[in-house]
């Protein structure tokens, strides 16, 4: 498999008083590259970083060979997308917080929403058409944490970095959402997923790399 | 024009500490721990009002275009330290760039008024340039400081969405867009109300005094729409260059949201 995307020695401190951690890591295209660490150790920082949300001491990330500092921010970020572990709904219906991305003019200038494709993801995600209507302010934490997934997915990223997606959701949802981003991974060539999570047996999934950290020194295995 | 106005002595003026003193009284009585404020408030009035008395008093002596806008200046800078200070959503802010939006606006507006509307005899007048360049600083401040207020307030509860948009390869200007309709929208609230009652609840000071100088009340009025207008024109363009201008300064050169923005004012 290609390599996709690569984490070369990017060193960073979660937080004031904490010390330095030093992360690398390669993802194959189709892979998922899983972070693991004790909480508190930089993992949702780490992931941060990787969308450029946030700047690191230093480092460098590639994407498919070709440094990140070579990308505009903007542009960066269409291709790595940063899917928050508190998913994020917008006033309006569920619909309009799934169209809502295609709106923005680095997205609205690669494609349109695609509503038939929406409502499949949601589908697979034990979700009915009827939440489309719905107001997205009123959605559980577990529905919100879905449709949050469902809009990261379909501005199809070229890496979709996952920060705890199965934190609010049962065993069930849980399991519906890893078989559809490990599916979503393969679908197109050129795709790949970080992902942070507590639960779940993330070593059970096909093409897993493990990157842990929280040490002053992180490597894959 | 000025023939019916009835002037005010020093013992008179002296007499109306009382009213003061009365304030003082009810503070006092109800300990609302104001009366060192009051007396700070009244001899700052006093010494405030005599100096600038006599600083315009010698402006328009002079009538120097220099001079005014020298002072105008001074008025802008004064102006853009206190709207600055007001804001305690904002943790640091530069002056500078207060000021420049309060000049530009004051001047746009006010060159507007004094050379095309009024048109004194010269054109740069100081009887006429510093009262109505001062009535719009006074009312731009208060607009920039709500606006910048309120620009940072919103994008501080706002901030998920705003790195949400972000995530999805927002531009800082799509990712907060609303927040700065918000914050304009709040600073022009405050004329835009005052625009809807002028009149009908309240008799600005401006008209006030032109009546109290004795001016005819016909011509009052049609100064005081003047005034009205440029007003509400000076603190939409004020609202808009300042927050158009900090909005950047809320993100990093790569255009994510700067951790010190969610912070308040030590």
């Amino acid at each position: 498999m290609a390599k996709l995307f690569e984490i070369k020695d990017i060193v960073f401190s979660p937080g004031p008083g904490k010390g330095r951690i030093r992360v690398s890591g390669i993802l194959d295209e189709g892979s998922i590259m899983a972070v693991r660490g004790p909480s508190g150790s930089g993992k949702t920082t780490l992931l941060r970083i990787l969308a450029r949300l946030r700047e690191p001491g230093e480092g460098q990330v590639l994407l498919e060979g070709r440094m990140w500092s070579e990308f505009a921010p903007v542009a960066w970020r269409r291709m790595v997308h940063y899917a928050a572990q508190k998913p994020v709904m917008f006033n309006g219906k569920v619909g309009e917080n799934l169209s809502m991305p295609f709106e923005l003019a680095a997205v609205q200038g690669d494609m349109a929403f695609d509503r038939s494709r929406a409502m499949a993801y949601l589908k697979r995600l034990c979700l009915s058409e009827s939440i489309l209507e719905q107001d997205a302010r009123t959605l559980s934490g577990g529905e919100a944490a879905r449709v949050a997934l469902v809009r990261a997915l379909i501005v199809e990223p070229r890496i979709l970095l996952l920060d705890e997606p199965l934190a609010a959701l049962d065993a069930k949802a849980a399991s519906a959402v890893m078989d559809l981003v490990s599916e979503w991974a393969v679908e197109e060539p050129g795709r790949g997923i970080v992902l942070v999570s507590h639960t779940g047996d993330i070593s059970a999934l096909p093409r897993v790399t493990i990157v842990e950290i929280g040490t002053e020194e992180g490597g894959s295995r | 024009m000025n023939s019916g106005i009835v002037p005010i002595s020093d013992v008179q003026l002296a007499l109306s500490v009382i009213l003061v003193l009365i304030a003082g009284g009810i503070s006092a009585m109800l300990r609302l721990g104001l009366l060192k404020s009051l007396a700070w408030g009244t001899v700052r009035t006093f010494v405030q009002l005599t100096f600038i008395g006599y600083v315009l008093k010698y402006v328009f002596s002079a009538n120097n275009l220099w001079i005014i806008a020298g002072l105008i200046v001074v008025m802008c800078f004064i102006a853009a330290r206190a709207s600055v200070q007001r804001t305690p959503n904002v943790p640091s802010y530069p002056v500078a760039l207060a000021f420049w939006s309060l000049l530009a606006s004051t001047v746009l507006v006010g060159f507007v008024v004094v050379r095309i509307i009024i048109n004194p005899e010269p054109w740069y007048s100081a009887r006429i340039v510093i009262p109505v360049f001062g009535m719009i600083l006074g009312n731009s401040m208060n607009g920039i400081a709500l606006s910048l207020d309120r620009l940072y307030g919103e994008v501080k509860s706002r901030a998920d969405e705003i790195e949400t948009l972000l995530a999805f390869g927002a531009t800082p200007w799509e990712a907060v867009r609303g927040c700065v309709r918000e914050a304009v929208r709040s600073g022009m609230t405050p004329t835009v109300n005052s625009l809807m009652v002028v009149g009908l609840v309240s008799l600005p000071g401006m008209m006030t005094g032109q009546i109290l100088g004795g001016a005819d009340p016909h011509e009052a009025v049609r100064y005081q729409i003047v005034v009205m207008l440029m007003i509400a024109a000076a603190v939409a363009i004020g609202c808009l260059l300042l927050v158009g201008l900090s909005y950047k300064k809320m993100f990093t050169p790569d255009g994510a949201l700067k951790p010190e923005v969610c912070e308040s004012k030590k």
